[in-house]
């Protein structure tokens, strides 16, 4: 089910709210987890029953962790569980590329698996075994209460988009949690504001990039105007995505941590995915980055073999796709190169290092929304006037005129102007009134409207569901 | 208001927003038909435990609640009007409205592979029926409003000039081209509507009868519906714009024709005045997509016979040229085909060339998608 639809936010939400709110404190994470699973069985209901069996998984290897703590079958235990949670990704997620690869390297016709991936595998499966190495490391105790458990990893506000929940970061709030007006009244427009950002901006410019796609009108100024519009529209999609389920959290009592900072006002790639997608940053960091050896290695050559390898499953992660290879590992080339020479002048040349930034990810972008290789190369080229399209066209016009405004609007979206403007405002007390007066009536508005274009529109999925 | 206070406005309004709605979401009786967007609407799905855990609900339950909305239609207003007005999007779901309250809709771009299909078809159609039967065969193409709209009002439109000439070389073998395009202008057409009005259309009906050696009775009167003609764009913008007014033409000629529906087998009226009651006004010509109809004039002064084949423009053009027939078969091959075979509702067993001339006349918006051409 998607936040974005009209199912989710007049069925689903009001019954999940209600019948929250009157259960008893003990019934509340059974309420969450049933309601979870008819969110996630909703859109692949015979798939349910991996995400059951992968909670059970993360589950028994916590609970054998604890028992056999000290112990070598402590290990065992959790290399046991993160392997088995692995392999359904592996098996899901990156079968048919590894089975598609092996007979295009050996030309052997080896028949494609027919699997269906399920929606959100990357982000639960990361989440268990976060749990698991969390409690083999002993941040953690073992969760007992198979339906806490349950209910941290199958929670629907976070389920298929993330941001990747650490169990460590929402163990206590599990167990006891407060639910205040100012907390919902928080949540409801952190919600309000991400659906906002998903329906009436990514959208658009969503549309903008098929029209490019379709269109028999392409140019080079299209070409840029395709790259912007994607850059913009992923961080919209992704980041109201994010935006919706912190919302959705509050409103249930949690506190998610936040997942982007306005990533395109960085000044070197380095500062850029410390903004952009936070949680899955932090998550190879701990998990993969430091265990390798981090930047703490005897030699240079380990530390960047390290990055490499980081930026190698971050590509994969988002995808078993070459481009997705390649976009990861451009990333791993650009922080070797930032480390070892450029990082120093960024501070100097701020504006020419947010032009280098915003370049690199568009380029990065337009590798990472292509369908193949060569559909990147193209696009790439036609920026500079080598794919044989002319410089401008009638439809380049049109469409220009036409999504202008949610351009501008979207510039300035992606940047803290808006919220730091606010913050100003409401420094005064005048501004405050104002601002408390216009909020609950702006986000009214936006609820209508946002309905509306639910009405009107079709089906709208949100990008990351294929991650 | 302090922040504390807003906080419970603010969980109050939105609670009041998302409760109310979604109660009238849940108990708002299920409507059949969609007079705006003209189609019938989705009902609930069938829930059973194959349904639901095929998917095959959940699929079909997300279309049944963007069609059941409550108060649907003010809800595509709101959002057509944000598009517009907030967003200064050009158009809406390709659909746009000029300064002059005119509705149009992209045709765009030109499709030459399609225009070419449409002109092969012509063609085998000639070939298979026409050829030796000794009549003349004419074509003529109808600009869609676009032609004098989009343009004007910065908006895509398709090389006219480009289509026209590309559908004159590809049937120029087989058909004497009717240039009609200089007699029409944007005020010939329905401000909410695709289609050309009838009583602008008298002088493009003397062209075609002239070009086809034949003359007209012009006594024509004008006639107008009680009811005001809501187009097939006014439901798709979702827009407040003006109403039509949808005007007919008859004369004795006109009203003394015999008109027969070959799909139904029974006589008609060359205006039906029952579709002058329903959804979609302009099928009160010839009642709409009838795709085979014959029009039998009792008073005329010539054995000239003619075949149309025609799509829906020509549903308010035929009418005209009645005058200057014995007979005309009005033929729509969107609904019947023009494919050669022995079944009996098949072309040559339906029509009888012979001696009769042939005018094919298309809109240009069904020669750009002709794939709906059998």
């Amino acid at each position: 089910m998607l936040f974005s639809s009209i199912p989710f936010l007049y069925y689903f939400l009001p019954c999940v709210l209600i019948t929250y709110f009157i259960s008893p404190r003990c019934l509340k994470n059974t309420v969450l987890l049933l309601f979870s699973l008819v969110f996630y069985g909703w859109g692949e209901p015979k798939l349910v029953l991996l995400m059951v069996i992968s909670i059970l998984i993360g589950y028994i290897s916590g609970l054998l962790i604890e028992k056999f703590r000290g112990t070598v079958y402590s290990k065992i235990s959790m290399i046991l569980g993160v392997v088995i949670a692995f392999s359904f990704l592996i098996y899901y997620k990156y079968a048919n590329f590894f089975v598609e690869n092996f007979g295009a390297l050996t030309g052997i016709s080896v028949p494609v698996l027919k699997i269906a991936l399920p929606i959100g595998i990357s982000f639960y499966t990361f989440q268990i075994v976060s749990y698991i190495i969390d409690v083999y490391r002993a941040d953690t105790c073992a969760q007992k209460n198979i339906i806490n458990l349950a209910a941290y990893i199958a929670m629907f506000p976070q389920l298929i988009a993330g941001p990747i929940v650490r169990y460590v970061d929402v163990e206590r709030q599990l167990r006891t949690r407060v639910h205040t007006v100012d907390k919902l009244s928080l949540g409801i427009r952190r919600f309000v504001l991400g659906l906002a950002k998903k329906i009436l901006v990514a959208n658009a410019l969503g549309e903008l990039c098929d029209i490019f796609r379709e269109t028999s009108g392409q140019s080079v100024v299209f070409a840029w105007i395709y790259g912007i519009a994607f850059s913009l529209h992923i961080y919209f999609d992704f980041s109201g995505y994010s935006d919706m389920a912190i919302g959705l959290g509050h409103m249930f009592g949690f506190n998610f941590l936040e997942n982007f900072n306005y990533p395109y006002v960085s000044v070197s790639v380095t500062e850029f995915w410390r903004r952009w997608h936070m949680s899955l940053g932090s998550w190879f960091r701990d998990y993969l980055y430091i265990p390798l050896g981090g930047n703490r290695v005897k030699k240079r050559y380990r530390w960047f073999i390290n990055i490499f390898i980081v930026w190698l499953a971050t590509g994969f992660w988002h995808g078993a796709a070459w481009n997705f290879i390649i976009w990861g590992l451009m990333f791993g080339v650009l922080l070797v190169i930032e480390k070892l020479w450029l990082l120093k002048h960024f501070g100097k040349h701020k504006v020419l290092s947010r032009i280098y930034v915003l370049f690199v990810v568009m380029i990065s972008f337009i590798i990472f929304n292509a369908s193949s290789m060569s559909q990147a190369w193209n696009d790439i080229i036609s920026l500079f006037g080598f794919g044989n399209l002319p410089f401008i066209t009638t439809e380049t016009l049109y469409y220009l005129r036409s999504y202008a405004l949610i351009f501008i609007i979207a510039f300035i979206g992606a940047t803290p102007f808006m919220k730091n403007s606010i913050a100003k405002i409401r420094e005064t007390k005048s501004g405050m009134k104002i601002i408390n007066t216009a909020e609950p009536l702006v986000l009214a508005v936006l609820l209508i409207i946002m309905t509306s274009f639910l009405v009107d529109g079709s089906f709208n999925p949100f990008l990351y569901f294929r991650f | 208001m302090n922040t504390r206070i807003k906080d419970y406005v603010q969980l109050i309004l939105l609670s009041v927003l998302l409760f109310g709605i979604s109660f009238w979401c849940w108990f708002k009786p299920a409507t059949d038909f969609s007079t705006t967007e003209r189609r019938e609407l989705k009902q609930f799905p069938e829930l059973s435990v194959k349904t639901l855990v095929s998917g095959k609900f959940m699929q079909t339950f997300e279309d049944y609640t963007l069609d059941q909305f409550p108060a649907r239609d003010s809800f595509r207003t709101i959002k057509a009007l944000t598009a517009k007005y907030v967003f200064g999007h050009l158009d809406n779901n390709d659909i746009f409205v000029t300064s002059d309250g005119m509705i149009g809709k992209h045709e765009y771009p030109l499709k030459q592979d399609q225009v070419v299909h449409a002109a092969n078809k012509f063609k085998y159609v000639y070939n298979t029926y026409l050829k030796d039967n000794g009549g003349k065969v004419y074509l003529s193409v109808i600009p869609d409003k676009n032609a004098f709209i989009a343009e004007e009002s910065g908006h895509l439109a398709m090389d006219y000039d480009l289509f026209f000439k590309l559908m004159q070389e590809n049937t120029k073998d087989f058909a004497t081209y009717i240039d009609i395009s200089d007699l029409l202008s944007k005020d010939d057409y329905y401000l909410t509507d695709t289609h050309w009005k009838q009583e602008c259309i008298t002088d493009v009906a003397d062209r075609l009868a002239e070009a086809m050696g034949t003359t007209l009775d012009k006594n024509y009167k004008l006639n107008t519906l009680e009811k005001t003609f809501a187009g097939v764009y006014y439901g798709q913008s979702a827009l407040p714009v003006e109403k039509d007014t949808l005007n007919y033409l008859t004369s004795d000629i006109i009203d003394s024709c015999i008109i027969k529906n070959y799909e139904t087998g029974k006589e008609m009226s060359m205006y039906d005045m029952e579709k002058a009651n329903g959804y979609d006004l302009y099928e009160t010509f010839l009642s709409g997509s009838v795709s085979f109809i014959v029009i039998e004039n009792p008073q005329a002064t010539t054995d000239k016979e003619l075949v149309v084949f025609r799509d829906s423009f020509g549903s308010s053009l035929v009418p005209l040229l009645a005058s200057g027939y014995k007979s005309i078969t009005v033929i729509d091959i969107r609904y019947i085909s023009s494919l050669k075979t022995e079944m009996p509702n098949s072309l040559q067993n339906l029509v009888d060339f012979k001696n009769k001339d042939v005018l094919f006349i298309y809109s240009t918006l069904v020669l750009n998608n002709s794939n709906t051409l059998k």
